[in-house]
């Protein structure tokens, strides 16, 4: 009866207790939305780097990543090890040999990053293919093709088709040289990427480094980035000497802090808000409580204990933050969905951000991330049950006596 | 046998620097099944009377005894389960929770003692008959008249089996003819039942049907006469 009581009292001002409610709804829906974009930003970010050109999980030479030096290289094999226990989420892996060259053509020449990739296996881990402009992808067995960033492609006035000159130093202190045909082109939004690195076949790059059956490293894609780095650690514990796992954490510092940085800002967002949504139900609550002074006066003069009156105006409160979370979460539901499918294109208004080592990408687009739906709602009901606990208190602390003399 | 005993008993409210005296070495003795009025003008210390035995309040100086309790020193909580189980409240204004239906409402205090909701219902139905207001039970308090708002704070009193019912002016808000309704019914209930029935009024028609009529005046006893009609 005490539960009946409770949800009942919660209507005894209809217009008020609505009023406050949608403030609630409000709050929860706009924060699940706002939390459900940041979210979809920082993916953006994570995604633009990680899945563009680092990949989630890098083995490689110990001291390769320090100074990428050519000569920290492993065999090609390195690719096929086994699967650790307990990574299960793999959704790709890929040999890569890199270089650092001039690319040079009729216009001029570029100091460039030249990235040799398997081109069947690459796109299991990065997702470059997709970002191609003009031209086509690497093909398997294609040799002297490249695809190449489209700032790079301008600086050198070259096209689909066109030919350029590479210049690199080769393992064997011999200078490396060959013609390129341009096969692609493609825009990341990043300009690192667009601006110097060319992507060659794996095997053309082993010849022309005279590292034949050798590679640099072996990028992984795993299907959640934030578990990388348990990944990296699963493989250190079974890799052979000579080899070691990396995360994207360890080549994107910045990056790494960015996501850290979400899981405060999203406490202080959501604290701002329900800052104000706890004012509002405070003062419901207090409104409520004052005007039932002679009837707490009764239950006490019938024999209610204080913390009965406390439980009673407390679970009020806590129907309050139900409600209100259950719509909220409703409302946010669908916020977030159509953030989801639809979401705002901004290109038209603002240019690609890199930012921390990655890229914003110039749209607004949410992702569904159970954390980003429970910690609004749980907040709710928590900021509901605070500040309810003032006004159940004082009902609970009146004299019995002048309660029921309460005009 | 001796049931309420007040020794005197002194009670002094304090606004802000004033004290006020509302009771001025008080006594008085009820034995168990009376059924006796306080009768008095107001001001005159009734009610400070009836919350010092419903242990709702504490007397400045002097003892207040119910069925062996000491009322006046017991701690807070052997007093809310004194209220909860030995007394019945009925006040001037009904005091009926508004969300609550008049059932619900008479259920209160035997839900509070965590009575089984079957056996809760069988009472509240069974005194509702006995009250006259039988078919009532679903209506809110909005949907009743005072006379059976009345009833139905009498039936949530009676509900718990207490040994006491203390009733604060209980005909004041109602018309003569329910008033008298009422007071006859009050008055059959402590015959049939048993119970002590203490209650105040200033209404010269009520007191004539108490059988003890206790009088104060400026919080003094004035006089003390048992009535019986």
């Amino acid at each position: 009866m005490l539960t009946a009581l409770a949800f009942r009292n919660l209507w005894r001002n209809r217009r008020r207790t609505l009023l406050t409610l949608s403030a609630m709804v409000v709050s929860a829906a706009l924060l699940i939305l706002c939390l459900g974009v940041y979210a979809g930003m920082i993916d953006d970010m994570l995604t633009t780097t990680t899945r563009l050109y680092h990949g989630h999980v890098v083995l490689a030479a110990p001291d390769y990543h320090a100074h990428r030096t050519l000569h920290a290289h492993l065999p090609e094999s390195a690719a096929d090890l086994p699967t650790p226990a307990g990574v299960t989420d793999m959704v790709g892996r890929t040999p890569r040999l890199r270089a650092f060259g001039l690319l040079s053509a009729a216009a001029g020449s570029q100091p460039v990053e030249i990235l040799g990739v398997d081109p069947v296996r690459e796109p299991t881990v990065t997702t470059l293919h997709r970002q191609l402009v003009a031209g086509r992808y690497l093909q398997a067995g294609e040799a002297g093709a490249a695809v190449i960033g489209s700032t790079l492609a301008k600086k050198l006035g070259v096209a689909v088709g066109g030919e350029v000159v590479v210049v690199t130093q080769a393992a064997d202190g011999s200078i490396g040289n060959d013609l390129l045909t341009v096969r692609g082109i493609f825009t990341t939004g990043d300009s690192r990427h667009d601006g110097r690195l060319v992507v060659t076949p794996l095997p053309w790059l082993q010849q022309l480094l005279v590292l034949d059956g050798r590679i640099h490293e072996v990028v992984i894609a795993v299907a959640n980035p934030l578990q990388a780095f348990a990944d990296a650690d699963r493989f250190n514990a079974v890799l052979p000497a000579g080899i070691e796992a990396r995360d994207w954490g360890d080549f994107l510092p910045e990056m790494r802090e960015a996501i850290v940085s979400f899981d405060v800002s999203r406490v202080i967002i959501a604290g701002i808000l329900y800052f104000a949504t706890a004012l509002g139900i405070l003062n419901t609550c207090f409104m409520s409580v004052m005007e039932r002074t002679r009837e707490f006066g009764l239950l006490l003069a019938s024999g209610m204990r204080p913390w009965g009156i406390r439980r009673l105006v407390l679970l009020e409160t806590l129907f309050l933050g139900l409600i209100g979370s259950a719509v909220g979460l409703l409302g946010g539901l669908l916020l977030t969905w159509y953030m989801q499918a639809v979401g705002i294109d901004l290109s038209g208004t603002i240019t690609p951000i890199t930012y921390a080592g990655s890229t914003i990408l110039p749209r607004l687009r949410a992702v569904f991330d159970p954390g980003n739906f429970l910690f609004p709602v749980v907040m709710l009901v928590v900021v509901a049950l605070v500040a309810g606990f003032l006004p159940a208190n004082r009902a609970a602390r009146l004299d019995p006596v002048a309660a029921l003399r309460e005009e | 046998m001796t049931l309420i005993t007040l020794a005197n008993v002194f009670k002094t409210y304090r606004h802000g620097s004033l004290e006020v005296p509302a009771l001025v070495d008080f006594s008085l003795v009820i034995d168990s099944g009376e059924f006796t009025v306080l009768a008095g003008p107001s001001g005159s210390g009734k009610t400070t009377v009836l919350n010092l035995v419903g242990g709702l309040d504490r007397p400045t100086s002097g003892t207040v005894t119910v069925d062996n309790l000491d009322v006046g020193g017991a701690p807070a909580g052997i007093l809310a389960d004194y209220r909860l189980r030995r007394v019945g409240f009925i006040f001037q204004s009904y005091n009926l929770i508004p969300v609550l239906t008049a059932a619900e409402n008479a259920e209160f205090t035997l839900m509070l003692q965590k009575v089984p909701r079957p056996e809760r219902r069988r009472r509240v139905v069974a005194l509702f008959h006995e009250l006259g207001i039988a078919g009532l039970e679903e209506r809110r308090p909005s949907d009743l008249s005072g006379g059976q708002q009345q009833r139905v704070a009498i039936a949530r009193a009676l509900a718990a089996f207490p040994g006491v019912v203390l009733a604060d002016e209980p005909t004041a808000n109602l018309d003569s003819h329910t008033a008298e309704e009422l007071l006859d019914l009050m008055r059959d209930l402590n015959t049939r039942r048993g119970v002590t029935f203490l209650f105040s009024s200033h209404d010269d028609r009520v007191i004539g049907r108490a059988r003890r009529v206790v009088r104060l005046e400026d919080g003094r006893l004035a006089s003390d006469s048992a009535a019986h009609r």
